[in-house]
């Protein structure tokens, strides 16, 4: 009896063991054989008639779902209500961690909404080892529910660089989602007391420092070293135009030996010195929002960062008069544009997806009306032609950014096949800038590391 | 008839745990030493075979030495620093009568049941970098003079990511030894004390030799345990690239689309692990005490 009695027990106790294991639930893969299920596919094989079952969407969760919480299920449900095909939404604050392991066993959602110049890279992943589908059609496709094409409403700016073409053949690889200028944000408030000029030149930049220096005042700080991927883009951009900016992006040889490449440097080097020395002891994942915090309590002046930062602050306690500002980089010369990065988030579809013609008419939706407006709830402003008329509150001054003769910039640093021991273009242009601004790390050291890195991803460019 | 069932029945009992360790450990171990033979993105199905060249480069990787010193500097920094703070601490709650004994462990209990996103947080404000930092203010009042120590940049962030660590194992390790010490029979102690032996000679002769064996087990738990606490701590607390640590090489290497190089570096990090284990194992070999 007693042995009856543990034998059931010591079975139960397997049983609930095993059960732990058998948690992820295989998809239904049945009727669309082609599709990611063996590890030996390569992708673009699988591009034939699929049935248009419910497609997975896997979205990052972002400031905007935070604004307007339940503004992606309202997209899928007007999708649904609009085509008939059901949406699964995955909705994530860290999707590469929930999505991830499941694309590594071959399972892919069908829609992903994940823009290049994260952390974790997995968007670059896809582009590195070519496991996107090809969505060039979608622009000429017709939004569901409506007349218009997708490419009639797309704006044509925002198109065709790399960014969306990753590859320079003309075919598109990811859509243009969401695009929000970036640039330097201060308090305005400050500046009307103090009678200061928002600088139009970075000369006048570093008087406005000595300036603010007086005050005990710094002049500059930044939220993390990944926030100087736009900073950097625009710099490039102001200082030697869309020549140099394509040679930059794609590491030519010498580039960095240029008067304009010394000249990005030398700005960024000086700017460290003129940096709150406490940013980097906050520049990580848990503190920045205390680098961000020094704008609010006038201990810097100004932040580069994107428009959702007046919403991710809303709740900080600030001085007396504080109103958010917002700066193109200025010029290098007197006379000289200044330049805004437009960061632009992606959406797009895996190779392995298993419904790609029912996510492509997803991805043709999300730029109906319908859609925009709900998108726009959220703060979330998608590349669209006539959206800037659409925008209320901080969102028309941020968005005009571009009105005041900035240039605007997109595009990304070419992707380059991953080579070890070489690093990413996070960890070899930006990260060393801590040690720039805490004096570990001098310009020169500095410099000579990213020609070194730079010769070998010219090396191994995706596409040469 | 009686034993065959019987060892029917023990091996129906082992089965679930021996057959999820295979799955789960030994599947995936053998799985990373094979795939560190290989290069393949972390998401892409192919994969090129190429043999030692992963080993090649890591070993020339002026990131993965410096990551690995940071990794062999915590880990004997904070294991020295914690044995020694909670053998002591310990010693004085087990032996001496101080009023509050319950409060003092559970006090030095509470971080270890802290999730490592908390002590983030918590350490994010006693590091903070200007006066209203704790540890800042502290030594503002002691020293008369604004101080204002960069805690979480370089040069000091090693030192901040010991203090955390330290601050977050002692009390686990303190409770350990507390039970082990209120095993010593108090009359060895009186007995020593009859000898004329005084309160350091009975720590030193009697307490120490006779937790010995708990010290042992719970070093070589501690190192395999540090190498993974110093990978969190260090991705939750400060900036990528600034003081990185074995595991977080690996995983850098990853995101970076290196699966096979990262692969790589988590093999070497595991031989490592288990060689120091098995070194602090026979180094610490004594002939054990009979109470």
């Amino acid at each position: 009896m007693k042995k009856i009695l543990s034998l059931l027990l010591a079975s139960a106790m397997s049983l609930s063991l095993l059960a732990g294991c058998g948690g992820a639930p295989a998809p239904a893969k049945s009727n669309n054989p082609p599709a990611g299920g063996s590890s030996t596919s390569q992708g673009d094989a699988s591009t034939p008639q699929t049935p248009a079952g419910p497609i997975k969407l896997a979205a990052l969760s972002s400031g905007y779902e935070t604004t307007y919480p339940g503004m992606w299920k309202e997209v899928c449900d007007a999708f649904t209500a609009e085509t008939g095909i059901e949406v699964e939404l995955t909705l994530e604050k860290n999707l590469e961690d929930v999505i991830g392991p499941s694309m590594q066993g071959g399972d892919y959602p069908d829609v992903v909404l994940l823009a290049t110049g994260r952390e974790k890279g997995l968007t670059e992943q896809f582009i590195k080892d070519r496991l996107m589908a090809d969505i060039s059609d979608v622009l000429s496709m017709t939004i569901p529910g409506e007349s218009a094409t997708v490419s009639s409403k797309v704006m044509s700016s925002m198109v065709g660089t790399n960014a969306t073409n990753p590859y320079g053949d003309g075919k598109t690889y990811l859509a243009p989602m969401f695009y929000s200028p970036c640039g330097l944000f201060y308090n305005a408030g400050l500046f009307q007391e103090k009678g200061w000029e928002v600088p139009k030149t970075w000369d006048e930049m570093w008087e406005l420092g000595e300036k603010a220096k007086a005050e005990d005042i710094w002049l500059f700080t930044y939220p993390t070293t990944g926030y100087f991927d736009a900073f950097l883009y625009a710099l490039m951009y102001s200082v030697g135009g869309p020549d140099f900016f394509n040679k930059a992006t794609s590491y030519a040889e010498g580039v960095w030996d240029t008067p304009e490449g010394q000249q990005c440097f030398d700005i960024i080097a000086k700017l460290a010195e003129y940096t709150n020395p406490v940013t980097p002891a906050q520049a990580n994942e848990t503190d920045f929002s205390q680098n961000q915090q020094l704008i609010l309590s006038n201990k810097a002046l100004f932040c580069p960062n994107g428009t959702w930062l007046p919403g991710e602050m809303a709740e900080a306690p600030r001085e007396d008069g504080f109103e958010w500002g917002m700066c193109a980089l200025p010029a290098v010369k007197a006379g000289g544009a200044g330049a805004s990065y437009s960061f632009l988030e992606q959406i797009w579809i895996p190779s392995g997806a298993a419904n790609i013609d029912a996510a492509k008419q997803f991805v043709a939706f999300v730029y109906s009306d319908k859609a925009v407006d709900i998108f726009l709830k959220g703060g979330a402003v998608q590349p669209v032609n006539g959206i800037v008329s659409k925008l209320e509150g901080d969102n028309v001054m941020f968005y005009s950014i571009y009105d005041s003769g900035a240039s605007a910039v997109v595009g990304i640093f070419s992707a380059y096949e991953s080579v070890a021991g070489l690093g990413t273009v996070r960890e070899v242009f930006l990260d060393p800038v801590n040690a720039l601004v805490s004096g570990q790390l001098t310009k020169d050291q500095w410099v000579s590391d990213i020609k070194a890195a730079s010769d070998q991803m010219r090396a191994n460019l995706v596409v040469k | 008839m009686r034993s065959k069932g019987r060892s029917r029945f023990i091996a129906l009992c082992v089965a679930p745990a021996a057959i999820l360790f295979f799955l789960f450990m030994v599947m995936p171990t053998v799985n990373v030493f094979r795939m560190s033979l290989f290069e393949r993105g972390a998401y892409s199905p192919t994969e090129t075979f190429v043999g030692m060249s992963n080993f090649k480069i890591l070993f020339k990787d002026t990131k993965f030495i410096t990551s690995m010193q940071n990794t062999i500097l915590l880990i004997v920094t904070v294991t020295i620093i914690t044995f020694f703070f909670a053998i002591v601490f310990a010693a004085i709650l087990t032996r001496e009568k101080i009023k509050g004994q319950n409060f003092f462990r559970i006090v030095f209990y509470i971080p270890n049941i802290l999730s490592i996103v908390v002590i983030a947080g918590i350490f994010s404000a006693i590091y903070k970098p200007d006066t209203t930092g704790m540890l800042n203010n502290i030594f503002t009042f002691f020293a008369g003079r604004n101080i204002e120590i960069l805690w979480k940049t370089q040069p000091m962030v090693i030192v901040s990511i010991i203090i955390a660590m330290v601050w977050q194992a002692i009390g686990y390790y303190m409770v350990m030894y507390m039970a082990s010490m209120s095993a010593v029979p108090a009359s060895l102690y009186e007995s020593a004390g009859l000898d004329g032996a005084g309160r350091l000679t009975q720590f030193f002769q009697l307490t120490l030799p006779l937790i010995w064996t708990n010290i042992r087990t719970t070093l070589t738990f501690f190192i395999i345990s540090t190498i993974n606490m110093a990978f969190l701590f260090v991705k939750s607390m400060v900036a990528p690239g600034m003081s990185d640590v074995g595991l977080s090489f690996m995983y850098a290497q990853k995101d970076a689309g290196l699966y096979g190089y990262s692969m790589a570096a988590g093999v070497v990090i595991f031989l490592f692990s288990f060689l120091l284990s098995a070194l602090v194992n026979k180094v610490t070999q004594r002939e054990v005490l009979e109470m």
